[in-house]
């Protein structure tokens, strides 16, 4: 009997264990996991749609009345620049790391003249760059990341549908490149 | 021998069993904690963020879907009325309040299994009374004023999107109020 009542025991520390184990590793292992989504869809630095109507959703409760882009990129090979073109009613723009998690987000009020225009970098980079003070950096805005591979994502508000097209040149001419 | 097989059998079983089977009842089963309820909304302001606890990580992770920065926005959400009772594509309701400042905001309906793609209203093409309140009728059939289309007659969920936003560090979201969903009448 003692020993069945230790086995029980034994078992139920085990189970702990397992659950915080389980727990901890559901994010790493998700074959639903958004980047590996991404990466099938479009190689780094390219744009693609990620609002409902582009047919493959990635956007967590999808607002009816915005769209959205996204592209990937690789800070290990460089510093990320991103812009576009026009005037769109309302844009934002997030950063995730490779795990879907927001780690920085910023919308047009917060950028310089409502422009979308950001240099992303590590803080190693940064520094680099700020001691050369060669280049002419323009008026992008710098954004500083921890991680080196990301996701980032432009959303943009649809008043009404007259609006569509506006926003969809927008999104279609977002630039994501290396510079 | 034997005896000592079967109880390190059990142990696995309890140990593995126990423990896959209770993460899958913290996610599928027990209502989000790290969520605020708000009148009949409810928010998780750090989903989707690395300051998430780790069943919110674990059930993101496994719906794979890229949630709103704080920068941008908050959505709250409500799946019942004012009374307690869930929402339904068989019922009117009426929505009216206030909504926290914000540039502007949307409603929309989240309802499984609609036919066409989710409609929406926003606040800056909204018809408000003089003394700026706002009523929204959610239906299948079309209403006078603000009207927000249901698809189906199932049960749904309503999403109030609030964009560019100071009030969404938890600390302001307690003091917040939010608009209320009043039922009107049911056909079924």
């Amino acid at each position: 009997m003692g020993s069945l009542l230790r086995a029980i025991l034994v078992g139920l520390v085990g189970a702990g264990i397992v659950h915080a184990l389980v727990l901890l590793l559901i994010p790493y292992v998700t074959a639903a996991d958004v980047w590996a989504r991404l990466e099938r869809r479009a190689a780094f630095y390219e744009v693609v749609r990620i609002d409902p109507a582009s047919g493959g959703n990635m956007l967590h409760l999808p607002d009816p009345l915005f769209e959205a882009a996204a592209c990937r990129i690789d800070l290990s090979e460089g510093i990320v620049h991103l812009q576009a073109d026009g005037e769109v009613p309302y844009w934002s723009m997030s950063i995730y790391d490779q795990s879907g998690q927001n780690i920085f987000s910023i919308n047009d009020r917060t950028s310089n003249e409502g422009r979308l225009d950001f240099l992303v970098a590590t803080s190693a980079q940064l520094t680099e760059l700020r001691n050369s003070q060669a280049e002419d950096l323009g008026t992008a805005v710098f954004v500083e990341t921890e991680v080196q591979e990301g996701i980032v994502v432009v959303r943009a508000f649809v008043p009404d549908p007259t609006f569509e097209p506006t926003v969809s040149r927008y999104l279609a001419g977002l630039d994501c490149s290396l510079r | 021998m034997l005896k000592s097989i079967l109880l390190t059998a059990l142990t696995l079983v309890i140990a593995l069993g126990g423990g896959a089977g209770s993460v899958w009842l913290m996610i599928e089963e027990v209502p989000d904690f790290g969520a605020m309820t708000i009148g009949e909304w409810s928010v998780n302001p750090t989903e989707g963020t690395p300051q998430a606890d780790p069943y919110a990580k674990a059930r993101f992770a496994r719906e794979g879907e890229l949630s709103l920065g704080i920068a941008e926005g908050a959505q709250f959400i409500a799946s019942r009325d004012a009374t307690g009772q869930p929402l339904r594509g068989a019922c009117d309701y009426v929505v009216t309040g206030s909504v926290p400042a914000s540039r502007f905001w949307t409603l929309h309906a989240v309802q499984p299994g609609a036919a066409n793609p989710p409609r929406a209203v926003q606040s800056l093409a909204l018809l408000r009374a003089s003394s700026g309140s706002f009523s929204i009728a959610l239906s299948r059939h079309p209403a006078p004023g603000n009207w927000l289309q249901i698809d189906a007659t199932g049960p749904y969920r309503l999403v109030l999107a609030v964009y560019d936003t100071p009030t969404v560090s938890s600390a302001d979201l307690a003091g917040i109020t939010l608009p209320r969903i009043v039922r009107e009448r049911c056909n079924g």
